[in-house]
């Protein structure tokens, strides 16, 4: 689905990651845990083309895409919900989405079709709420519609960046009950978290990110472990100096 | 101070407003959708003034063709505005401040264009229904006048409706509100901000023929009305169509009361000082909402 090669990337003429090999197979959900500053939302905008690429490759189905623009990354299939969730504040809920249904409408021929309707049922909040500006709404349902944006565009891919950052327990959870249902339809995700016990309750594998480079890799076995979630904890703890 | 006087002093000081109006209107179409304030707008105004009466009064073509030339050169400017010094300047990562001063030397580059090539003349262009006037309680107004007020509401309620039912026009909202968010859904942000600076081109050139019957058209004219228009759109908002054309009214009309009621000297004088006051009791303008959207 996507892959990185030896992938640079940073600000200006300075790089924040260095090398980052990164796959995300067909129907797989892959997290990429890390201390603040590791460079996972780096990762994010480099992958959905709003940071250039400095050296290095991304490929989506094995073609590569660094050098497309981003809104090209959509219509290939890559949805993002991007940390601070970037909505239109001050149109409707209906606007926000609409507008992301009319970019979904150019992809054709989408493994995943979610309809408008389809994806109300998903978020029964925003029934009712249809014409109010999103700028009011509370954090964790700014973070659904967000996440409702992204659906509509039909991804095969939707990138997670720190969904549950700054929310309620009782919000996260509804979160990642939407993940799960996502991963039932076999949708590839690539989540970035913080919180590590949610990203592996979310994902089948990771990956840790520290100071710009993948510093492990963990299979499907090795992050299901409870003493995995200790000893990342700790490593953190060590990173933070 | 008599009755008449009175009634006619608010005439014109309409006409002048909507005048104002029109050129803060392409002026807020610009700031809605691309956050850039454009110190061109007037000399985009000229641009279409002088196109239509080239087409016009130079080649003899029948006037309502001039008309649509001059229109169709203002949104020609936008665009070229766009692609020529907006578009450079942003992937040079220039600032709010250098792309002000970028457009403020295009007008000056304007001026000086149509000095060298139409000289200091001015340039009189017939009006729709030529010079016929209306009689209002013993005053007068030109029909031309009305026309120009009825199409500036005509031209505010097509805005309205382009960005709140239409999915371009939602895009391009999308794109200014939040350029990254757009991006990521999609949105081609270059695309919509090229087709906003068309926009307000048409709106400008539009401004400009239907200006050019009621002032002297002459090359340094440009300036002078992108700061009556900046005005006039700053006491609306900046953003909103609606609130450009009522905050050129109000300009207008006190800009003509004081002319009457203390002395023509003092009309900038008068106008300029409501525009502070109100900048500092309602930043946002009389129609802003944080300064971004208006109705």
């Amino acid at each position: 689905m996507l892959a990185t090669r030896r992938l640079t990337a940073g600000y200006g003429t300075v790089p924040v990651l260095f090398d980052v090999d990164l796959d995300v197979g067909d129907g797989e959900s892959v997290a990429i845990v890390g201390a603040n500053g590791a460079g996972k939302s780096t990762l994010v905008r480099t992958i959905c083309g709003l940071l250039r690429v400095m050296g290095g490759e991304i490929t989506k189905d094995g073609r590569a895409i660094q050098s497309e623009p981003p809104y090209r990354r959509a219509e290939l299939g890559i949805a993002v919900v991007l940390e601070g969730r970037h909505l239109f504040d001050e149109l409707s809920l209906e606007s926000n989405l609409r507008i992301a249904e009319a970019q979904g409408r150019k992809r054709r021929e989408a493994r995943f079709d979610f309809r408008f309707d389809e994806v109300l049922e998903l978020f029964p909040f925003m029934k009712g709420r249809m014409s109010a500006p999103v700028g009011v709404f509370s954090g964790g349902e700014q973070q659904m519609v967000a996440v409702a944006r992204a659906l509509l565009l039909k991804p095969e891919l939707l990138i997670l960046d720190e969904p549950s950052t700054g929310l309620a327990p009782k919000v996260v959870r509804e979160i990642v009950g939407v993940i799960q249902a996502l991963r039932k339809k076999g949708m590839s995700l690539l989540l970035i978290e913080q919180h590590i016990a949610v990203a592996a309750e979310c994902s089948d594998r990771a990956y840790v990110l520290s100071l710009g480079k993948v510093v492990q890799q963990l299979d499907q076995h090795s992050w299901h472990l409870p003493s995995t979630t200790d000893a990342l904890a700790r490593a953190y703890l060590g990173n933070r100096t | 101070m008599t009755f008449t006087l009175l009634i006619q002093s608010i005439l014109a000081g309409l006409t002048n407003g909507f005048v104002y109006g029109l050129i803060g209107l392409g002026i807020a179409v610009a700031f809605r959708g691309a956050r850039i304030i454009n110190a061109m707008q007037g000399d985009v105004a000229l641009i279409g003034a002088v196109m239509a009466y080239s087409a016009s009064v130079s080649f003899g073509l029948p006037m309502p063709v001039g008309f649509v030339i001059g229109v169709v050169a203002g949104g020609l400017t936008g665009f070229l505005v766009d692609r020529l010094m907006i578009r450079p300047t942003l992937k040079r990562r220039g600032s709010e401040d250098s792309l002000l001063l970028v457009t403020l030397g295009g007008a000056f580059a304007v001026s000086a264009a149509v000095l060298l090539y139409f000289g200091r003349d001015s340039y009189p262009i017939p009006g729709i229904g030529g010079n016929d006037i209306v009689d209002v309680f013993d005053a007068s107004m030109r029909v031309h006048a009305i026309w120009l007020i009825v199409i500036s509401l005509a031209v505010v309620a097509a805005l309205r409706w382009f960005y709140a039912k239409t999915l371009v026009g939602q895009a391009l909202l999308a794109a200014s509100i939040d350029p990254e968010g757009a991006l990521t859904l999609g949105i081609n942000v270059g695309r919509m901000r090229a087709l906003t600076f068309g926009l307000g081109g048409l709106v400008g050139g539009l401004a400009g023929v239907l200006v050019a019957p009621l002032i002297n058209i002459q090359y340094e004219m440009g300036l002078l009305l992108t700061l009556k228009g900046f005005a006039a759109a700053i006491l609306g908002g900046l953003s909103s169509p609606f609130g450009a054309i009522f905050g050129g009214v109000l300009l207008g009309l006190v800009e003509s009361l004081a002319v009457v009621t203390i002395s023509s000297g003092y009309k900038d004088v008068v106008s300029m000082t409501l525009l502070i006051a109100i900048m500092i009791v309602l930043p946002q303008g009389l129609f802003g909402r944080r300064g971004r959207l208006g109705g």
